[in-house]
């Protein structure tokens, strides 16, 4: 699962995450959806961080820009083949643009499984992860 | 010999099977993926009978499908040397016959029946005795025990005998025994 890179996406879009600097030290690897039953669509400000389950996370509790686009990417392509939409839409028809607006309403099902350094990782649902607020004028 | 074992596999998932039916898919595309397989580790999968677990689903990059690892329980049939089993002819040739019980093909030379009995060719090829007694041709029901087997990655054949006690045709569709 470690053997990803993200070159694979890259369509066109005028995608220039102007991120703020969030710690990014940490190098996301593989997400995985968690079946839509774990993962509603939650408050993320109400996430301060670590959860106080298991042993608390300690990577940033931002979405870092690879994170996002691989995730966006990703969620677009499925919806392209056909997967169930999770938001209402209004006449969008883009899959990258659904899945955006899906981003916006925390509704990807996906957990981001971040790889650390000495092999472990932590899970973070895309539903507590903050996105930072680049694509609001990306999608205008 | 039957088992009834927990064994485990990926199953991809179409993003379009996505959604509140997403497990009722996958069952189905377990029973049809591994229902009438054969592995030459387990033997034939005869029938899935429980899904007891669906584990979390892992993205495939770049095809967006969805792999999920599923534990099921099943019944698995797999043949063991010296195991007696019953079976169905299915050809006579003067090399000997081959023998079918449920999935498995069962081979029986010659040199593994008893000698009394003589492969007589004809419009119906069968091994008989001399006095017509017992015949074995096609459709006849056998007792035979196993004494290989050849087991390849998907697939499993038996060589068999009847050259033994209480071996040999247990029923005969045309009352030649």
């Amino acid at each position: 699962m470690a053997d990803e890179d993200y070159n694979d996406f890259d369509g066109g879009y005028e995608e220039e995450p102007v991120e703020p600097e969030v710690e990014e030290e940490i190098e996301e690897d593989a997400e995985q959806p968690a079946p839509i039953d774990t993962l509603g669509g939650e408050d993320v400000e109400m996430v301060e961080g670590e959860t106080p389950s298991d042993k608390p996370r300690k990577t940033t509790r931002y979405m870092t820009k690879y994170e996002r686009a691989r995730v966006l990417g990703t969620r677009a392509l499925q919806i392209s083949m056909n997967a169930p939409v999770m938001v209402e839409l209004e006449g969008e028809t883009d899959p990258l643009e659904i899945a955006m607006k899906e981003l916006r309403a925390r509704k990807i099902p996906f957990t981001i499984r971040r790889y650390l350094p000495d092999g472990s990782y932590e899970d973070w649902g895309v539903d507590e992860l903050i996105v930072e607020d680049s694509w609001k004028r990306q999608i205008g | 010999m039957f088992f009834h074992i927990v064994l485990e596999r990926k199953i991809q998932l179409h993003p379009r099977h996505f959604g509140p039916h997403l497990r009722d898919k996958l069952i189905e595309k377990v029973l049809q993926e591994v229902e009438g397989t054969c592995s030459g580790r387990h033997g034939f999968i005869v029938a899935v009978t429980n899904i007891s677990d669906i584990g979390k689903g892992l993205i495939r990059d770049g095809t967006g499908f969805v792999t999920f690892p599923v534990k099921y329980d099943c019944v698995v049939f797999r043949p063991f040397r010296g195991e007696i089993l019953e079976s169905v002819v299915t050809m006579v040739n003067k090399m000997g016959f081959f023998a079918e019980a449920g999935p498995v093909q069962i081979f029986v030379s010659n040199h593994l029946i008893p000698d009394d009995m003589e492969f007589q060719s004809g419009d119906i090829p069968c091994y008989a005795t001399s006095d017509g007694l017992v015949k074995i041709q096609k459709d006849s029901e056998v007792r035979l025990k196993i004494v290989g087997t050849r087991v390849d990655v998907s697939e499993i054949f038996c060589i068999g005998t009847i050259k033994d006690d209480f071996l040999g045709l247990i029923g005969d569709p045309t009352a030649g025994g």
